[in-house]
């Protein structure tokens, strides 16, 4: 185990990924701009951030697939930059790159068991496709599948060698809700075995639902991190009171004195809550033509985070 | 636990079998070569092919006698006879017929009306003709009988019973090298050359478009792992077309090879060449499907210049040039060498040939193969 890494982790022994100051320069872009985190075992981890922020180079650094150009990164206590130590990382991670595809001619089992030889200690193939649930379709070969059955498939090559830390780059980008969800399943069930994961994500949902801390980058900088509460907390702003369907004509029922209320799309009218107004507000509706209308709170997303830190939204293509 | 090597070899195996068109272009579109080719070249005529050379010339014009006895052999009607130039040595007419014989599917036979044929006759009564034949060839027999035949009837012909021509004849030890026995191993190198470069450019550039690559190596897998498997996968591949279209050759055709050690150094380095092109280019054509057109137009020039359907020497001068600078030549020559002419110094020397460029290709391919994404 190397011991030269300067101060910021002292005695933090149960870090899988400890970055520094890290940075990646590609001509004339600086890709990743001097990021520091780390990862602790057990932990679900999202690397939160739109297309091109930096979340597949870092990752990539961390999978020993680029070279750093500052800074410093260890993985189970190994140096990406050291050439001895990047043998070793191999061993231990798993790795679902993005838009991966297995080998289209092979069945799912015959998949697994290909990427499995190239590790010296490798999970029984069957086991791994009950994890996945791709019982059905053991022996199907893998161009015949669906996106979402497909990238389940990766998931099991990612876990072949009982990995102590699983890279997962962008996992359900491009597939259905439906999918989505499959593959999110998937990755819970890791969590429950106690896996260490390491998710890049555009979806802001997926790092919420996911991931127990959260770091969300930007143009190459981590500009905020902690569990999704903590984020949501400290940069979600307030809840909102939305009245469903309410239309122009609501906008004018409203009791004076409300917080300032705005017309969202579909006709909806959003009231930003402070502490402790809900009830008064209630109340006061309820003595206006609008009580008979659908009402809900509802509480800051990642979303609404990732808004008010950047100014701008991410959209469903990653942009 | 299974080798790595072993595992990409068998997962390129899996995957070559598994696909119908993988199997067409490697076994069945040679294979429906050879039979195309074989049906159209290879039918015989009802004329037996006969070179000749009259050197008996007057003025550089052909002595009655000469012209006469050619006659006599042109009304036989057994023969379509080709004109070998009268300047040429014995040598230079052998060497003429062998080529052209074997361009023109023909068997090689040369019947040579020496100078001083018709003073000869005229002075001796007695006169000699040499006729070269090819006793591997089957309508040799036929053909002398006709020969003689004609010869005897042209020299009672002269009206004079004491007059006599003797048919000298000469043995070629050469075999008669049809042109089926010409293309079989022309037809190897170009599925060598097929299977090599565009597997090479499907497995770099596709798995690359695909994150296999990227995933493999984030694997303890070597570089070098990963092409050992590639080449051992090509081996297999190579192995196979050999077998299955020399097999093929033999059943329909009667084509006999000779497999010796330049037979098989020649698909151990066909098995390097081909795969390390195919690196070079996915290396500099990035997207799959561009770097398999480029494969095309690396593939189809060399297929078509490099002797694989016609001997290189009826190309034009500019051509012959070019295809010294293209690989598969030396490994269509080093075949043809090895398996038809039973040649082993041309064999070596096109092997060496051979080894070298694949040395060459097969580390710059592996130099350049963009295994990490830097």
């Amino acid at each position: 185990m190397s011991d030269n890494l300067p101060a910021p982790f002292p005695g933090q022994s149960d870090k899988v990924v400890q970055v520094e100051k890290l940075s990646k320069k590609y001509k004339d872009t600086l890709a990743v701009n001097g990021i520091s985190f780390s990862l602790a075992k057990g932990e679900v981890f999202a690397f939160l951030g739109p297309n091109g922020a930096g979340k597949t180079t870092t990752v990539e650094i961390l999978e020993c697939l680029r070279a750093p150009t500052g800074g410093q990164a260890k993985v189970l206590d190994y140096d990406v930059s050291k050439r001895s130590d990047q043998g070793e990382i191999r061993k231990r991670i798993g790795v679902l790159p993005q838009d991966f595809n297995a080998i289209d001619r092979l069945t799912v089992r015959e998949n697994i068991d290909y990427f499995g030889a190239m590790f010296d200690h490798q999970l029984d193939a069957d086991q791994l496709i009950e994890l996945v649930d791709l019982k059905d379709k053991r022996d199907a070969q893998f161009k015949t599948l669906s996106g979402g059955l497909k990238q389940r498939v990766g998931l099991a090559v990612a876990l072949v060698n009982d990995p102590a830390l699983v890279f997962l780059d962008e996992p359900t980008t491009g597939l259905d809700p439906r999918a989505r969800r499959d593959v999110w399943y998937v990755i819970e069930r890791l969590k429950k075995q106690g896996k260490t994961v390491f998710l890049t994500t555009h979806y802001m949902d997926e790092a919420e639902y996911l991931a127990d801390t959260v770091s969300i980058i930007d143009h190459g900088q981590i500009i905020a991190s902690g569990t999704p509460d903590q984020l949501i907390d400290t940069h979600g702003g307030k809840k909102t009171l939305i009245i469903r369907d309410a239309g122009e004509e609501g906008l004018k029922q409203l009791p004076i004195g409300l917080p300032k209320a705005e017309l969202r799309n579909a006709g909806d009218i959003a009231i930003p809550l402070n502490n402790g107004e809900l009830t008064s507000i209630l109340m006061s509706l309820g003595q206006t033509p609008l009580h008979d209308k659908e009402i809900e709170v509802r509480r800051p997303t990642l979303d609404d985070v990732f808004l008010n830190l950047t100014g701008h939204r991410v959209s469903e293509e990653g942009n | 636990m299974r080798s790595r090597i072993y595992t990409i070899i068998a997962g390129h195996f899996k995957s070559w079998y598994r696909s119908k068109s993988n199997i067409f272009w490697t076994i069945a579109f040679p294979l429906l070569l050879i039979v195309l080719f074989g049906a159209i070249f290879g039918s015989g005529s009802t004329k037996f092919d006969l070179y000749l050379q009259n050197q008996d010339l007057n003025a550089n014009t052909p002595t009655p006698y000469s012209q006469q006895y050619i006659s006599v052999l042109n009304d036989t009607g057994a023969f379509n006879l080709h004109t070998v130039a009268a300047g040429q040595t014995v040598q230079q007419a052998l060497d003429y017929v062998k080529n052209d014989a074997q361009l023109h599917n023909r068997g090689q036979r040369l019947l040579i009306v020496p100078i001083g044929f018709a003073s000869e006759l005229y002075s001796t009564k007695n006169a000699n003709i040499s006729l070269f034949i090819d006793q591997s060839d089957q309508a040799s027999q036929s053909l002398k009988g006709i020969v003689f035949a004609a010869t005897n009837s042209y020299a009672s012909h002269l009206s004079n019973s004491t007059t006599s021509i003797n048919v000298q004849q000469t043995n070629l030890v050469t075999r008669n090298i049809r042109y089926i026995d010409f293309f079989i191993p022309g037809v190897i190198g170009m599925t060598l050359l097929t299977t090599g470069v565009f597997g090479a450019v499907n497995t770099n550039g596709r798995y690359r478009e695909l994150k296999i690559i990227k995933k493999l190596a984030t694997t303890p897998l070597s570089k070098i792992e990963w092409i050992l498997g590639m080449v051992g996968y090509q081996m297999i591949l190579a192995t196979i077309s050999l077998v299955v279209i020399l097999f093929f050759g033999y059943a329909i055709f009667g084509v006999t090879v000779t497999i010796d050690i330049y037979t098989v150094g020649l698909v151990v380095a066909a098995a390097l060449l081909f795969p390390g092109i195919g690196m070079v280019l996915a290396n500099f054509v990035k997207e799959a499907e561009s770097a398999d057109a480029a494969a095309n137009a690396i593939t189809f020039p060399m297929m078509f210049l490099a002797g694989t359907f016609w001997p290189r020497e009826t190309l034009p001068d500019i051509m012959k040039l070019i295809a010294n600078f293209m690989p598969l030549t030396y490994v269509n020559d080093g075949l043809r060498d090895a398996l038809i002419y039973a040649q082993p110094a041309q064999a070596l020397t096109n092997t060496i040939i051979a080894l070298g460029l694949a040395a060459f290709f097969i580390v710059l391919g592996s130099l350049l193969l963009n295994w990490k994404e830097e």
